[in-house]
């Protein structure tokens, strides 16, 4: 009996004792951390990560990598505020801002599948273009927006449900979904595993390999929305670093970026652990200055850890 | 045989106005001096020596980080983390000059946290595996983040003259120091790639990681030695930078990633590794320094820097592969 509670032990992954050593933690030295405000506001503040994590996740299963993701996330959120600003109405703008996603995957999709540059120099380069265009969009400055009907998206709904949290699942339920449902889908993880063998086999790998950034970008650009609706504004350096959370997340999530291992669903334990990290900290009071330079160190070494022990196994 | 020989005749033919090695060799210098006769034509201020001085010396700094970065693309892939590393560098000198530390000291302290991170860096790509344009991205948030813990935010500035020399003083009061320290980095560059056994195991790695291993090349260390010699002359490039501007804060490195791998793919270093040199960089670093140069010249707004930059890459990232299917076609 004990054997068998003790294998199940030791079959949860670390990054879950990580986070219930965290909350443990966390609760102890602050007691304001365990309470139902604090847990709606990490729901909320790990809503626009999840987004950006599972986008993140697809295209690290076709054996990529996108950069460029806090870029597109700072975009479309910039250019569904500024249609705001336009009096367009908010269904619309909303609609605008998504396929500005889409469209800024669309040009780095282009270059990775088409032209066959590396992933990882093409979104390095793009990164620079989307966080300079998001300069030029907003010259510099945030852009604001008191658009009521637009601010439900990031607020709550009946006091407490926050409704970007519930977004949030609707587009990780969707992310799954095609993952798992869908031809794309399966493609995405052949491309990963190995895309001479698929393209030999008759899938068309440029086309999907295009669709693969295509898709992170629409989701990304959902991600954007929502963000902007969040904060109430546009600000054209929001998105810097998010790319690597969302990286952080999916490798931690137990995704491997080698020959298309894992699964977007681990990506919520690694989104989990980083929301509450950042949020724990917040709440103990950690000063702001230190912040960078702990989570920083954190996950670096979260991710040393992790792909250390996946690749012993 | 005989038909695939006109085949390639054909395909030379076809390009009998636009010779493609143009671009590649010594068409890179040509670009250059086309940029700066254009760049003249736009501003008269181009070709005034105080102009020209700036470009160089700013270029100094570009080069001693492209030469570490053309290394480890060489060998593996880019190191991200070069702007970081020369930020905390610059921020540990700074703080042990400003206490009154011998600047011979601070300087070593400097290059031994270089080497530190390098060996860092190397150690998670090569030992743990994970692939470096993760783990150098990753590293460089938490460096950033040390130095702004380091510094507060604060401005430090003053150094000590002696110090300053490195990056103001004239070697026999005609060559600006950060010329000869460029060169010196440049020469040693060279002849660690082309002139010795560990030069050579860079390619080999960067080539064809499996066939390397099977020759007998311990490809772990070699990747280590490469982010070692990027990490050390990151932290060169923070003292030279650091001894000409006279100040140092916590975000002093954090424009000079983009710009650095625009330099060594400029250069001509191939981005999936394995092709590249040090001289191609060293020009690659010229014509990065002339069109930022020109952007301010001709008043582009700061805001566009970082697009334009971005987008330098990706063309010129394009223009190699184009320029290496044509060489590889004509050539065949």
């Amino acid at each position: 009996m004990s054997n068998i509670i003790l294998r199940k032990l030791k079959s949860i992954s670390p990054v879950l004792w990580a986070i219930m050593g965290m909350v443990c933690m966390f609760g102890m030295i602050s007691g304001r951390y365990l309470t139902l405000n604090n847990l709606i506001n990490t729901l909320q503040q790990g809503a626009v990560l999840l987004i950006i994590s599972s986008a993140m996740t697809i295209v690290i299963l076709s054996e990529g990598l996108d950069l460029s993701l806090g870029g597109v996330l700072t975009v479309s959120g910039i250019t569904c505020v500024l249609a705001l600003g336009a009096h367009i109405p908010v269904p619309i703008a909303v609609v605008i801002g998504i396929l500005t996603g889409a469209l800024c995957g669309a040009v780095t999709g282009s270059l990775i599948a088409f032209c066959k540059m590396p992933s990882f120099i093409a979104t390095l380069g793009i990164q620079g273009v989307f966080y300079g265009l998001a300069l030029v969009m907003t010259n510099s400055q945030a852009v604001f927006t008191t658009n009521k009907p637009f601010l439900v998206l990031g607020g709550k709904v009946a006091r407490y449900i926050p409704m970007a949290a519930v977004l949030a699942g609707i587009v990780f339920f969707l992310v799954w979904y095609v993952l798992h449902h869908t031809r794309f889908g399966r493609y995405v993880i052949a491309i990963g595993g190995n895309e001479a063998g698929s393209r030999l086999s008759g899938v068309n790998t440029v086309f999907w390999k295009w669709m693969v950034y295509v898709f992170a970008g629409f989701i990304t650009g959902i991600g954007g929305v929502i963000l902007a609706s969040r904060l109430e504004a546009a600000d054209p350096i929001v998105g810097v670093g998010w790319e690597f959370d969302a990286i952080a997340a999916t490798i931690l999530g137990g995704t491997s970026f080698q020959k298309g291992k894992g699964d977007v669903s681990g990506t919520i334990v690694g989104v989990l652990l980083i929301t509450v990290l950042r949020n724990g900290l917040n709440v103990i009071g950690t000063p702001s200055m230190l912040q960078p330079a702990l989570i920083g160190t954190i996950m670096i070494i979260a991710i040393v850890f992790q792909v250390g022990i996946s690749s012993r196994k | 045989m005989i038909t695939s020989k006109s085949a390639v005749q054909t395909k030379i033919g076809a390009f009998k106005y636009f010779d493609p090695s143009l671009l590649s060799g010594g068409g890179r210098l040509f670009a250059l001096i086309l940029i700066c006769v254009i760049m003249s034509m736009l501003s008269p201020v181009f070709f005034s020596a105080r102009n020209l001085s700036n470009i160089i010396t700013n270029a100094c700094i570009m080069t001693i980080l492209g030469v570490g970065l053309t290394i480890t693309i060489i060998t593996c892939g880019p190191d991200l983390s070069v702007g970081s590393i020369l930020t905390i560098t610059s921020v540990i000198a700074a703080i042990m000059l400003k206490a009154g530390i011998f600047f011979g000291w601070a300087i070593l302290a400097a290059l031994a946290l270089g080497i530190l991170l390098g060996l860092l860096n190397g150690l998670m790509i090569s030992k743990i595996g994970i692939p470096s344009f993760i783990s150098t991205y990753g590293l460089q948030w938490a460096v950033f983040g040390f130095a702004y813990v380091i510094l507060k935010g604060y401005v430090v500035y003053d150094f000590d003259p002696a110090f300053r020399f490195v990056g103001n003083g004239y070697l026999f009061d005609v060559i600006p120091m950060p010329i000869i320290v460029m060169l010196g980095v440049v020469i040693v560059g060279f002849i660690i790639l082309k002139k010795t056994t560990l030069g050579r195991t860079f390619y080999a790695v960067g080539a064809n990681k499996e066939a390397a291993k099977m020759s007998g090349i311990n490809v772990e260390k070699t990747m280590i030695y490469a982010f070692i010699i990027c990490g050390l002359l990151s932290a060169v490039g923070g003292i030279v930078l650091v001894a000409r501007i006279n100040a140092c804060q916590a975000d002093i490195g954090k424009n000079y990633l983009l710009p650095t791998i625009a330099t060594v793919y400029m250069g001509g270093t191939r981005a999936a590794g394995g092709q590249g040199g040090v001289i191609g960089t060293l020009i690659g670093a010229l014509i990065m320094t002339v069109v930022e140069n020109g952007m301010n010249l001709m008043g582009v707004p700061s805001v566009w820097r970082g697009a334009i930059i971005g987008a330098l890459i990706i063309i010129t990232v394009l223009v190699n592969q184009w320029l290496n299917k044509k060489l590889e076609a004509a050539g065949a």
